[in-house]
């Protein structure tokens, strides 16, 4: 068992997790490759995805907020400036949010598609995101408005 | 993990920016956000792979020309039923609202673990190799359902290929990676509830939140050199979860409908479609299927055949004098938002009769000659509710061409494309008695 453990790395329970985890997930692959047309373009999204998160999105946002909490905090960690880092990053957060789940709608892409198909224009969803966007914001800054008075008699 | 073993060689990275623990400041990384969040996005997951499956089977593949593609080993080990007629509308709903609420916490999630990706030695041992690799399916598996269905249900296909074979595989990817991955996390996430608390943490002010520990002989996210926190846990939870909540109510105003429907703001079909007895939600517009209209208006004749005989022609007004039935039944779509209303028509089991067929399934046929659902087969227990009925009116009036002008398939409980709009035929299985 010692032996075992040295040469594989982990007990013999997480041998047979990762045969099977990682059988039933390479018979799906399988699977689907034998189904479409062009797998290829399956691979392209398949890949494309923990690519595109892992090293452009998520490094992106980590420095929009590394910039916004430089700009606002300024070395100076006082309770009304991470406030205001708060008032300012959740507001844009939920904003992002909506975008990135809603773009093909708020952006309009999927409207040739979208119109075809349920008889509707995709014009209303850019103005009813910029209308929550701005509504998070305003909501966000009046709250700081009324904070701010206490926060600032601390420190 | 912890116990020595044979290290393999090593390739040369240096500890730079990344790549070195103390790059990576924020004191709410950590052992315990990491379990919390996945133990918020586990039974989110779950309903969703469920009901997805679920989904498979709605569509009765084993019958006829149903299935959409060859799934390998079927799950579906039962017939569809027509009761509770809302079934559907409740698993599809399910479906999409728990995806879209899943989507917050999948994200902060990514965020909360990135630093292990550039984590060194980048290979310790066999196990660590696979378990590396199993993460990679599992993060690519997870994004590429989520990336797929949300497209989807916004009726936009920029992939190149098949949606739903590629959906329905990449699910199984994702949950086999899953499953490796929360044997191998386990300890992690038992040992930092147990000493952290479970939600404990969520309890502290800014000015107590501490960069979490690490727990001793295993290894984690924990930082090595935290920043000053400028949010606590239960901030940063609570946006996670206000996130997610308010995309599950976009989502929920369009499953449910009527007065929350006005809750879906963002959502494909969120939109009042007017107040009149057509008003409501169209899946796929005559414009958009291209059955010229005199096809419909003028030249409609209803065929029943049986056994690829065909038996009888009728028309909208033989139809109409006939015996109706009326029932207030859900459209639910796979993209799950659903309506119901109310249809008035001609009881498909009372067609079977006319026709002499005897307890059979019956394909149902569209006049539209392309698309994957020109046509729909039913089964005998849908054939024989008398629920089921070939729709001439919604809500008093008749059908508008978008609703499927002359005539519709009614079903309680089946999915909405399978409700087949312009019918042209009903084809009933088997031999005349």
């Amino acid at each position: 068992m010692k032996r075992f453990r040295y040469e594989y790395g982990g007990g013999p329970v997480h041998l047979v997790a990762a045969a099977v985890g990682l059988g039933v997930a390479v018979w799906a692959l399988f699977m689907v490759f034998g189904v479409l047309d062009r797998p290829q373009n399956f691979v392209r999204w398949f890949v494309g995805a923990i690519v595109l998160h892992d090293l452009l999105f998520l490094p992106i946002y980590l420095a929009l907020g590394a910039a916004a909490s430089g700009a606002l905090l300024r070395g100076q960690r006082t309770r009304i400036r991470v406030a205001a880092l708060n008032h300012l990053r959740l507001p844009a957060l939920f904003s992002g949010l909506l975008l990135l789940v809603w773009f093909p709608l708020v952006l309009s892409k999927a409207a040739a598609s979208y119109e075809s198909r349920s008889g509707l224009s995709t014009d209303v969803y850019l103005g009813r995101w910029v209308a929550l966007t701005a509504v998070l914001f305003g909501v966000s800054a009046l709250l700081f408005a009324l904070r701010a008075r206490s926060l600032g008699d601390n420190r | 993990m912890s116990a020595a073993a044979r290290c393999p060689p090593q390739p040369p990275i240096p500890e730079l920016g990344p790549f070195k623990r103390s790059f990576w400041r924020s004191p709410l990384r950590g052992p315990w956000l990491a379990s919390f969040l996945s133990a918020a996005l586990l039974p989110l997951i779950v309903v969703c792979f469920l009901t997805g499956l679920l989904s498979h089977a709605a569509y009765n593949p084993a019958l006829g020309r149903n299935q959409l593609f060859d799934p390998g080993v079927d799950f579906y080990f039962f017939e569809w039923p027509v009761r509770p007629s809302w079934l559907y509308a409740l698993t599809q709903g399910l479906h999409v609202v728990s995806g879209l609420g899943a989507i917050p916490i999948l994200l902060a999630k990514l965020w909360a673990v990135i630093p292990q990706l550039f984590e060194r030695p980048a290979v310790r041992s066999v196990a660590h190799a696979l378990e590396r690799a199993g993460l990679a399916l599992l993060v690519s598996g997870s994004l590429f359902v989520f990336a797929t269905g949300i497209l989807n249900i916004q009726l936009w296909y920029p992939f190149g290929f098949s949606f739903v074979p590629a959906h329905y595989y990449a699910a199984f990817v994702f949950i086999a990676a899953l499953a490796f991955h929360i044997v191998t996390k386990i300890t992690v996430a038992r040992r930092a509830f147990s000493e952290r608390g479970v939600v404990a943490p969520l309890r502290d002010e800014l000015e107590h939140t501490m960069p979490e520990p690490p727990l001793e002989g295993l290894d984690t996210t924990a930082p090595v050199a935290a920043a000053p926190p400028t949010m606590s846990r239960r901030l940063l939870i609570g946006t996670v979860g206000a996130g997610s909540l308010g995309l599950a109510l976009m989502g929920i105003g369009q499953s449910v409908g009527g007065p929350f429907r006005r809750l879906a703001l963002l959502a494909p079909r969120g939109r009042s479609e007017g107040n009149g007895p057509n008003g409501f939600q169209v899946n796929r517009t005559l414009g958009s299927v291209g059955i010229p209209r005199e096809k419909l208006v003028r030249d409609w004749l209803l065929t029943l055949s049986v056994g690829g005989d065909m038996r009888v022609e009728l028309t909208r007004d033989q139809l109409l004098q006939m015996r109706q039935t009326t029932a207030s039944l859900p459209i639910a779509c796979v993209e799950g938002w659903s309506t119901t209303q109310r249809w008035t028509g001609v009881r498909i089991s009372e067609l079977a009769r006319m026709a002499g067929a005897h307890g059979a399934e019956i394909e149902v046929r569209s006049l539209q000659e392309s698309g994957t659902f020109k046509r729909a087969t039913l089964s005998d227990r849908q054939v024989r509710d008398p629920r089921t009925m070939l729709a001439l009116k919604v809500n008093g009036a008749d059908l508008s061409l978008d609703h499927g002008f002359p005539a519709r398939l009614i079903v309680p409980a089946l999915p909405g494309v399978h409700n087949t709009k312009w019918v042209g035929e009903l084809a009933f299985a088997g031999t005349a008695a």
